[in-house]
């Protein structure tokens, strides 16, 4: 066993009865999750990358397989044109949405956080919309024009923004725009997660800033948004996830289709094809995402952590020389017995 | 300490418990959404049975007792050819698209005739959804109606059934085109579906507004120039609200396209000039190009919900139907029973519909009709395919399931969950050429002499039905959505953008390619293995020609 192993190893503790009930208690409340991730997460998912691979007849006698390598992968490409153009949209439209939902989420979780009469009304009406537009009742809603602003004038916005940007991004910001109440809609979730982080920061950061003459605009720069950094991009996932899963998204429903259509090139392998094809864009723009928000440690944080380093190396450095030192005077301590002087004083 | 141990203990299993409780009701069955009518006859040896069968539509709260005949004793029955029905308690379940009350009654019916068998049956919402999603669970049903046949070939979902079909005398004495055509072979030498419901395409004309502009009724057995010719008639600008020729729900050039030669010419049997062997669009191209310049001059009504709706008669939802101001209806058969034909509706608008003969476009007396037309068919999974068989007979064209039906469409008091009577709830019209069905069939239709005859004569000139394609041609679908509406062509040519003449080379082209491809997969050696190999190169070359 080398030294570098022996340092490593840990002591055994024996684990006490108390610790061994709090640990099945702790198993037994994870269990349902671990259920539902293995039942409804990890064995769809090894079925649908298997199934991928195949075009699959689904008869009144069961499934039929027949391996087809990436043939739905050609198919979508090469047959389904819609597909494709989707994809584009949609990463279109989750870049503009993502930062707007974002954004009128912090504004209005700032506002709430803020003393106003009425608090928690306000609070319940901005959070309604998550409850109560539930995937059917949206579908209504948006098909009944409730998303929909009548008075903006849609196509005068996309003609604007046709002199600048190519025709398919500035009909992306014109969908966007004409789905505007609906993206403010899905603010919710956000509002309540910026709303609870904001109840976090030390109110004695305000009150220090303010004795320096601080702001309330350079509160909000120095101290309110470094501290809910994490926070937006926590939201900025938790945005990108839910534009791509809900009921309103055309992959979705695109997907759902073809996994039903009993046509001979559709079905179970063709929908999983699409589903992985659109699983690795989702994964590409969360990562997008985090590049872009995740936190990166500012100066001061770098000074201090270089302060620090070099505070451990100097106090190794004196631990060095004290132990150098020890050395030294056990060394002169022996060589003194072992070189004795004639008269046996040991001074030479 | 313990106690809180305890506490934990309880609150997660509680959360497991609930979550397999959750999971458990994912995974059930259909049972739950399927009618059941139960059968409590308890008598032996007899098929005069005294049956108390209650309604499932009615009462819904019978539906957990599932089996319920499973005591019933019967003696074998014999049908037709020598087949006898099985003496066995067996349960077949029907999935159809018809009202749910109108099939409760029907299920007791058969129920009646066969005492040792139970019928569940439920309401399709999704084709493909609902089919797929049993298929993949395990609970298919046994006889099943379709919308769509590419999806019930492409699965294999129906069996074989011409054995059956060619013993059974009943089928002899059908609608034309059924046995001529093959409807339901698919262009193979088997049957593998049936025509269940069938409502032909129907041209309705408003005698009101004729009356009102000044204008002669026209012959009934009028060709296809004197209706576009009335239809630019009866075109007229009023400063009150203009009048319009047409109103449409079907497009023009699916009845053009189906009567539009001769059969020495060409034998049409399906949408745009299919012949049973290959497609030639410039039939459909004529009839397209015809009826976008209809549209384009300003002679067909605007639709429901639509801005030239609004600007038309200031309200976005009316339909042009009830407006008075629509002289030609090209509308579902349908139309008349569910709307114009209820009780009060025309007075409510000033109308006066009569419908008409569809109109012929070379001047033969006899010629095919464009229609809707739900095939059905037993699963392969089917048990009991005799017994699916009269299921699906009795449900379908069988001459004792339409007395059946006649019995509970003359009755006004029977009516569905909406409280409308049966015969107003999407009545289709017998398959059948039976005298006796017939003349009950004509009676529920308007009897005075002023309208009889032109119902008479509406009637005579539907029996030649010609489904719509995406019920009768393997590949149409594909075709569909690969091509003819992925591109728009519809809308292309009715707003003026293209000409139809300018598709008609490489749609032919591309419907041909579809259709080849999926007869050999649907009927080729990975599909039900029926084409001779004659029938397999002949599809072969087609689809190698396209792709080279």
């Amino acid at each position: 066993m080398s030294k570098k192993e022996k340092k490593q190893k840990k002591p055994k503790i024996k684990v006490g009865k108390l610790e061994k009930r709090e640990a099945r208690a702790g198993y037994f409340f994870t269990l349902p999750w671990v259920i539902g991730v293995i039942a409804f997460l990890l064995v769809p998912l090894a079925q649908s990358f298997k199934y991928m691979w195949y075009n699959i007849r689904i008869t009144p006698n069961g499934m039929v397989y027949n391996f087809i390598g990436i043939g739905n992968f050609a198919n979508i490409w090469h047959e389904d044109p819609e597909f494709p153009q989707q994809i584009v949209t949609y990463i279109w439209q989750t870049c503009l949405e993502v930062p707007i939902i974002i954004v009128f989420a912090l504004m209005i979780a700032i506002m709430l956080n803020g003393k106003i009469k009425m608090r928690a009304l306000f609070r319940l009406i901005f959070f309604l919309p998550v409850i109560i537009v539930s995937g059917p009742v949206m579908n209504m809603l948006v098909s009944e024009g409730a998303a929909t602003i009548p008075s903006m004038n849609v196509q005068s916005i996309v003609a604007a923004f046709d002199v600048f940007f190519p025709t398919s991004v500035a009909e992306s910001i014109g969908e966007m725009f004409s789905n505007m109440i609906m993206t403010l809609w899905y603010s919710g979730v956000q509002i309540l997660i910026f709303l609870s982080a904001l109840q976090k920061v030390d109110p004695a950061l305000y009150e220090a800033a303010k004795i320096d003459g601080g702001s309330g605009w350079e509160c909000f720069w120095k101290i309110t948004l470094p501290t809910m950094k994490p926070m937006i991009l926590l939201n900025a996932v938790y945005t990108v996830i839910f534009l791509s899963g809900n009921e309103q998204n055309t992959l979705i429903t695109m997907i759902e289709s073809a996994m039903f259509s009993g046509t001979k090139e559709k079905g179970y392998g063709y929908a999983s094809a699409m589903a992985w094809m659109y699983a690795l864009v989702i994964t590409l723009i969360v990562g997008l995402f985090a590049l872009m928000l995740g936190s990166k440690k500012d100066v001061y944080d770098k000074k201090v952590k270089k302060f620090k380093r070099e505070q451990k190396k100097e106090e190794r450095m004196k631990r060095r020389v004290i132990r150098r030192g020890e050395r030294n005077a056990k060394k002169i301590a022996r060589n003194q017995h072992k070189y004795t002087t004639y008269d046996g004083s040991g001074d030479y | 300490m313990r106690k809180n141990y305890w506490k934990k203990l309880a609150v997660s299993m509680t959360l497991v418990a609930s979550m397999l409780i959750g999971a458990a009701g994912c995974g059930s069955d259909n049972s739950g959404d399927t009618n059941k009518n139960t059968n409590t006859n308890t008598n032996s040896n007899s098929n005069t049975n005294t049956n108390s069968n209650t309604n499932a539509g009615t009462d819904k709260k019978d539906d957990g007792n599932k089996n319920s005949n499973s005591n019933v004793t019967v003696e074998a029955k014999e049908v037709f050819g020598g087949y006898k029905v099985t003496t066995d308690n067996i349960t077949l379940t029907f999935w159809h698209y018809e009202d749910e009350t109108t099939v409760d009654y029907l299920a007791e019916k058969f129920m009646e005739m066969y005492p040792n068998i139970t019928v569940e049956h439920k309401v399709i919402s999704d084709m493909s959804t609902d089919l797929s999603a049993a298929a993949a669970a395990g609970t298919f049903p046994d006889v099943f109606e379709g919308t769509d046949s590419d999806t019930a070939l492409a699965n294999m979902y129906w069996a074989d059934i011409t054995e059956y079909w060619n013993a059974d005398p009943e089928n002899k004495n059908l609608m034309a085109t059924i046995n001529e055509y093959g409807i339901g072979m698919f262009d193979t030498s088997v049957r593998y579906a049936a025509p269940m419901m069938y409502w032909p395409s129907a041209v309705f004309i408003d005698r009101n507004v004729i009356e009102t502009l000044n204008l002669d009724m026209p012959r009934t057995d009028w060709t296809w120039d004197e209706m576009i010719q009335l239809i630019k008639d009866a075109t007229v600008y009023d400063p009150e609200m203009q009048y319009f020729g047409l109103g449409y729900y079907n497009r023009l050039d699916s009845l053009y396209g189906i009567a539009a030669v001769s059969k020495d010419v060409r034998q049409i049997k399906g949408e745009f000039g299919f012949n049973g062997d290959d497609f030639d669009l410039q039939y459909w191209a004529i009839g397209e190009q015809q009826f976008s310049d209809l549209k384009l001059a300003g002679y067909v009504a605007p639709q429901q919900s639509t801005q030239e709706m609004e600007d038309w008669t200031g309200d976005w939802d009316t339909w042009f139907g009830a407006t008075g101001r629509v002289a030609v209806f090209s509308e579902g058969f349908w139309t008349y029973q569910n709307l114009w034909g209820t009780e009060g509706y025309q007075e409510q608008y000033g109308l006066d519909i009569v419908p008409y003969v569809t109109p012929n476009v070379i001047d033969e007396k006899e010629h095919n009709v464009i229609s809707t037309m739900y095939m059905g068919g037993v699963s392969t999974s089917c048990k009991y395919p005799l017994e699916a068989y009269l299921l699906l007979k009795f449900m379908g064209w069988g001459i004792d399931g339409w007395n059946a039906r006649l019995e509970i469409y003359s009755d006004p008091s029977i009516t569905n969950a909406s409280g409308v009577p049966l015969k107003n709830s999407q009545m289709p019209m017998p398959l059948t050429l039976d005298e006796g069905v017939w003349e009950g069939y004509k009676k529920l239709f308007p009897q005075d002499e002023d309208r009889k005859q032109y119902w008479d004569d509406y009637f005579s000139s539907v029996t030649r039905p010609v489904p719509y394609g995406w019920y009768s041609i393997a590949g149409y679908w594909n075709f569909c959505d690969q091509y003819f509406n992925s591109i728009g062509i519809h809308d292309l040519v009715d707003n003026g953008t293209a000409k139809a003449a300018d598709y008609t080379e490489e749609a032919t082209r591309q419907a041909n390619y579809y259709h080849a491809d999926a007869m050999i997969t649907y009927f080729g050696p990975s599909g039900y293995n029926v084409l001779t190999d004659a029938e397999l190169a002949k599809y072969q070359a087609v689809v190698d020609s396209f792709l080279d």
